[in-house]
């Protein structure tokens, strides 16, 4: 898959940042100061100085569980070009992962990303393997240049609903 | 009162036969460990303890985490000193029993009983604390018994790589006369970050004790005496508010939006704000009466009110302050109103009034109608409120 970048707003896709369960959503080895809402929440996300950031080494796991059950288009990450993430592991409705048992697991789906692709372009996931998704777990195995950290600017996920609450999505294309 | 869970890896290596820590090393630690169990699980009912053994024959989960103190006080029992402790395998072992706690958002922390030298190298430890810090597990080391010079400096680094945002701790205990536990008790690894859990422990606890109840003794009680406080303070509160309210009818005279205000003191404040002139709407009995007390003798009226409206809003000096200000301004609207309406009633003023108006002419018969009906209307109103003021007599 990987490399594909789409328009900026996939076609009948909305943002998934509202289905998002915040109260259950769970991020290792982040850092105190640099935490997962930066990159993740609405308001956040599009603040340049926040952005989310690894504490110990450069990997991250991070757990997004949702409050209903969602299908997942594309995702869209924006880092800079040194610490940004390079390989991303999507892992779906595996709950509480760690570190030890990420590699226990085949991925769902494995995107490399480019440089390019760090500038918020979307890149489409296998489309088949996210048609039942309860929670996402999105594990950075390792950054662009190999530094100690890794930092991430901003995730987007989007994707539709499997419940007709579509209202909400036909009112965000309009907007656009 | 941080959920959490935890687990205490014990040193049971024969290092633990000395007797520097009375009566012995081991018996110390499990005292320790005792304490440590029981502050736990009363700071907060839900967190869970659980304990391994790391030397022996390997390392041993005695109990998983859990809340039943029972167990794991019973699980100390028949322990048996021997071998060498192993620190590595020890950890890792803790980490797994953590990782699989039933209560998934407790937080993480291992509380370790280092009393034998420690033969890894610095590298190693900071790797494993890298490791406890990435999986966001929290440590608390007690370093006691032997001291080669290097442990203290390893332990430290060990605990500089675990350390995030001080929520790991660690506690150098030298031997001597005092029981490893009392050493413990000051320190944050039993109060636990700063909380109150040294309440429990220290006999005269003074944290706590609001209600002569000590809330690690029995938390539900205190629990409960809290919440029936509060209940309580709002009660008041209401009663307080109503009373005001009420008040507030009597001077206002309009039924609107004061009663309805959320707020003691909203109210309070807009009493002064409001304006009184539209007497004609009332319909309700009492408030007539009020009024007719108040046009009549705007001082005296004002008076009684104030002494009643004093008693209703006991204490509340605020609520005072401003109601003795409205009332200020309620008696000189009185002597606006009255005015105003003796203005009204005098005919010569009236007609003098019409006759500036254009297109009126006041020597129209219709005009003259309606002055008459106007004059007796406010004979009239004169003459109610006299007969309602002989009846109140």
């Amino acid at each position: 898959m990987s490399g594909e970048s789409a328009s900026v707003i996939p076609r009948n896709q909305v943002d998934l940042v509202e289905f998002v369960d915040w109260s259950s959503v769970e991020c290792l080895n982040q850092s105190g100061t640099h935490s997962l809402p930066n990159a993740l929440k609405q308001g956040y996300r599009e603040d340049e100085g926040l952005h989310l950031e690894s504490d110990a080494d450069e990997q991250l796991l991070i757990y997004i569980p949702f409050n209903q059950v969602i299908k997942l288009h594309s995702i869209a990450i924006k880092g800079p070009e040194e610490e940004g993430p390079k390989t991303v592991k999507l892992f779906v409705n595996r709950e509480h992962m760690g570190f030890s048992n990420v590699n226990d697991y085949p991925p769902s789906d494995t995107a490399i990303f480019s440089e390019d692709n760090l500038t918020g372009k979307t890149v489409v996931v296998k489309y088949v393997k996210f048609q039942n998704v309860r929670s996402l777990t999105i594990f950075i195995e390792e950054n662009q240049s190999g530094s100690e950290t890794t930092k991430v600017q901003k995730i987007i996920l989007y994707g539709t609903t499997v419940e007709t609450t579509d209202m909400k999505g036909l009112k965000k294309i309009e907007d656009h | 009162m941080v959920l959490e869970a935890t687990m205490i890896c014990i040193d049971n290596s024969e290092w633990m036969r000395n007797g520097d820590y009375p009566p012995n090393r081991f018996q110390a630690q499990a005292d320790a460990i005792s304490l440590i169990c029981g502050a736990k699980t009363q700071s907060n009912p839900e967190n869970t303890v659980g304990v391994l053994t790391m030397a022996g024959k390997g390392v041993r989960v005695l109990v998983t985490p859990t809340s039943d103190l029972g167990k794991i006080l019973a699980c100390m029992h028949g322990l048996e000193i021997g071998g060498e402790m192993n620190l590595a395998a020890g950890i890792q072992v803790a980490q797994l029993a953590l990782k699989h706690r039933q209560n998934k958002k407790q937080q993480q922390r291992i509380i370790l009983f280092a009393g034998s030298p420690i033969g890894y190298e610095k590298k190693v430890l900071e790797l494993i604390g890298k490791k406890l810090k990435k999986n966001s597990v929290a440590l608390d080391i007690v370093n006691f018994g032997e001291e080669d010079g290097e442990k203290s400096e390893k332990i430290e680094a060990l605990l500089s790589a675990v350390n995030n945002n001080d929520s790991s701790h660690i506690v150098h205990v030298a031997p001597g006369p005092s029981a490893l536990s009392d050493v413990l008790i000051s320190t944050p690894i039993f109060t636990g970050d700063g909380e109150g859990g040294s309440g429990f422990a220290a006999a005269g606890g003074v944290s706590g004790l609001d209600f002569g109840v000590d809330p690690n003794v029995d938390p539900e009680l205190a629990l409960a005496l809290r919440v029936s406080m509060e209940e309580e303070r709002a009660r008041q509160e209401a009663a307080a508010k109503k009373a005001a309210e009420e008040a507030t009818k009597q001077e206002t005279g309009e039924g609107q939006s004061a009663p309805q205000d959320a707020t003691m003191t909203e109210s309070a404040t807009s009493i002064p704000e409001k304006k009184t002139n539209d007497l004609m709407d009332d319909e309700n009995a009492l408030l007539q009466q009020a009024l007719a007390m108040s046009m009549d003798d705007p001082s005296s009226s004002a008076v009684v009110r104030d002494t009643d409206m004093l008693d209703a809003s006991a204490d509340d000096h605020d609520l005072q302050l401003a109601l003795q200000l409205s009332v200020e301004d309620r008696a000189v609207d009185q002597s606006n109103q009255t005015d105003v309406n003796k203005l009204l009633a005098d005919q010569s003023f009236v007609s003098s009034i019409l006759a500036s108006l254009p297109g009126v002419d006041p020597n129209d018969p219709h005009v003259k109608d309606l002055l008459a009906s106007m004059q007796n209307q406010s004979e009239k109103e004169d003459e109610d409120k006299g007969s309602k003021d002989e009846d109140k007599k």
